[in-house]
């Protein structure tokens, strides 16, 4: 029963994704919009930042290059066919969500935690820096290993995910309380049960008490992360560059001051973008990071309430529908 | 090693220098390794900035009790990475490169430019969320076994 449920949700959610196209267009004007660019003519994206660096110093470790290399390569998220993009929920087992979901009247903020925070979220903060031998890089992990020569190996892969993913924490706390630790706890179960079946699938780890010790030592990592990364947000660009540079960066001794300025501007844009998202479409999974190789640039005070005024229409006018589907209402806000 | 470079990496170093003390003792600090490393380049004394104090007791069993493996390296990988000194070859313009990022940071340039408001700063969900945290890193006001027990059953 509970299954169906979470699918009809997921699959509901989906549909729903498609008129909400116009909007994120428009949340995506929010750095891409030609007049702020005279303001900060300086700014560059920060891949061309980290890419104009003069200092050729490489990682300590080079011959350490350890690209995953798996005999098996476990699917991006789960075998499950209701995590697949393609697959289509019955129409009767929708039908019959939706029956439970208003039966019970189901709480669907919180039954939503699960596919957006746990399925939606992880994968976007897994994809950053996945990499795998003689696979091509996506844009962000080509950042992450080439620009900023980071290792290729797993335990890095596990910093990305983390810094993408406290990125995401910032936002989740400032939801409600009840839903936003929710949200939080969906998305670190979803991470630490991924490793270790990524861990036996893909690392060839055999016994059970490594794979628990190196999952106990992830776990600190995330804690130490997450308590540095939150002094560094809320104090000063140079704690947060020591927090980065001790973390993502490893504490190696010729850290390029380039490349650290480069992430400290990654990771305060894709904050900034989320500081203008309200929680309504922050929790219906309508965030994505931006790319390295984009600039962000602030939004007027015109463009912002016009990109508000926009959001207030459109969940407004859902929110009145009646034959809005059980499963599509929330009762988050969406003007903050 | 040329003037040119001596001189870019002097007022690097100064630049270094102007970088605020951690409010916690890390296993590595930025400031600290940064200074070693550049000091030489710049023709100055190394470790005459403390780097070559020995962390106290207290700071030692600090750092232990909140990490078993810091930073999750083997104990020696990290020794290794830490001994490694490798053999760069500057030049003046990217030194003078590495201070201008370097200033961007210390002027809070990022910080300033995408300031995200109260909105973050004070969660709605945990307005005290981060205000405890640098009560407690900056040893204001202390959690008490009471406070952490409600931190524990509330969450918050």
């Amino acid at each position: 029963m509970f299954r169906t449920l979470f699918v009809a949700n997921k699959a509901s959610s989906c549909s729903a994704s498609t008129p909400l196209k116009a909007f994120r267009c428009l949340a995506r004007a929010g750095y891409s919009v030609k007049a702020n660019r005279e303001e900060a003519k300086e700014l560059e994206s920060p891949e061309e930042l980290a890419q104009k660096s003069k200092l050729k110093a490489k990682p300590i470790d080079y011959s350490n290059n350890a690209p995953v290399n798996p005999k098996k390569k476990r699917p991006f998220l789960s075998g499950s066919k209701y995590e697949s993009r393609v697959y289509q929920l019955p129409k009767w087992k929708e039908a019959l969500g939706e029956i439970v979901i208003r039966s019970f009247n189901l709480d669907m903020d919180k039954v939503r935690a699960g596919p957006v925070a746990g399925s939606y979220y992880y994968a976007l903060c897994k994809e950053q820096g996945l990499q795998f031998e003689n696979e091509p890089l996506s844009t962000t992990a080509r950042f992450f290993y080439e620009d900023l020569k980071l290792p290729r190996t797993f335990s890095q892969w596990f910093q990305i995910t983390i810094l993408h993913e406290w990125i995401l924490f910032v936002r989740m706390r400032a939801m409600p309380f009840k839903y936003g630790r929710n949200y939080q706890q969906k998305l670190v179960d979803r991470t630490f049960s991924d490793i270790e079946l990524r861990l036996f699938d893909e690392m060839n780890v055999n016994s059970g008490r490594i794979a628990d010790q190196y999952l106990k030592d992830f776990n600190s990592q995330l804690r130490g992360a997450v308590f540095a990364y939150d002094e560094g947000l809320f104090t000063d660009d140079s704690t947060l560059a020591a927090a980065i540079w001790r973390n993502l960066f490893g504490g190696r001794k010729n850290v390029d001051m380039v490349h650290l300025e480069a992430t400290v501007r990654y990771v305060r844009a894709q904050i900034y973008v989320l500081s203008k998202m309200s929680d309504r479409e922050f929790a219906m999974g309508k965030f994505k990071f931006v790319s390295p190789d984009e600039t962000v640039y602030r939004l007027t005070a015109q463009q912002e309430a016009e990109m508000k005024e926009n959001v207030k229409r459109k969940y407004e006018e859902m929110d009145r529908n009646p034959d809005l589907l059980p499963s599509e209402r929330s009762k988050l806000s969406y003007d903050n | 090693m040329s003037s040119a470079v001596r001189g870019a990496a002097v007022q690097l170093v100064k630049t270094i220098e102007k970088l605020p003390a951690e409010r916690m003792k890390h296993m590595v600090s930025l400031k600290e390794s940064q200074l070693e490393r550049f000091k030489p380049v710049a023709g100055l004394e190394a470790g005459a900035h403390g780097s070559k104090q020995k962390p106290t007791l207290q700071e030692i069993k600090d750092i232990i009790s909140r990490t078993s493996g810091p930073l999750g390296l083997q104990k020696e990988a990290l020794k290794k990475v830490q001994e490694a000194f490798p053999q760069e070859q500057y030049t003046a313009e990217a030194i003078q490169e590495q201070t201008k990022s370097l200033n961007n940071i210390l002027s809070n340039k990022y910080r300033d430019y995408y300031a995200v408001g109260d909105k973050l700063l004070k969660p709605q969900g945990n307005p005290a969320y981060y205000q405890r945290l640098m009560d407690e890193i900056e040893g204001k006001k202390k959690e008490t076994f009471w406070t952490a027990m409600r931190t524990v059953v509330l969450g918050k």
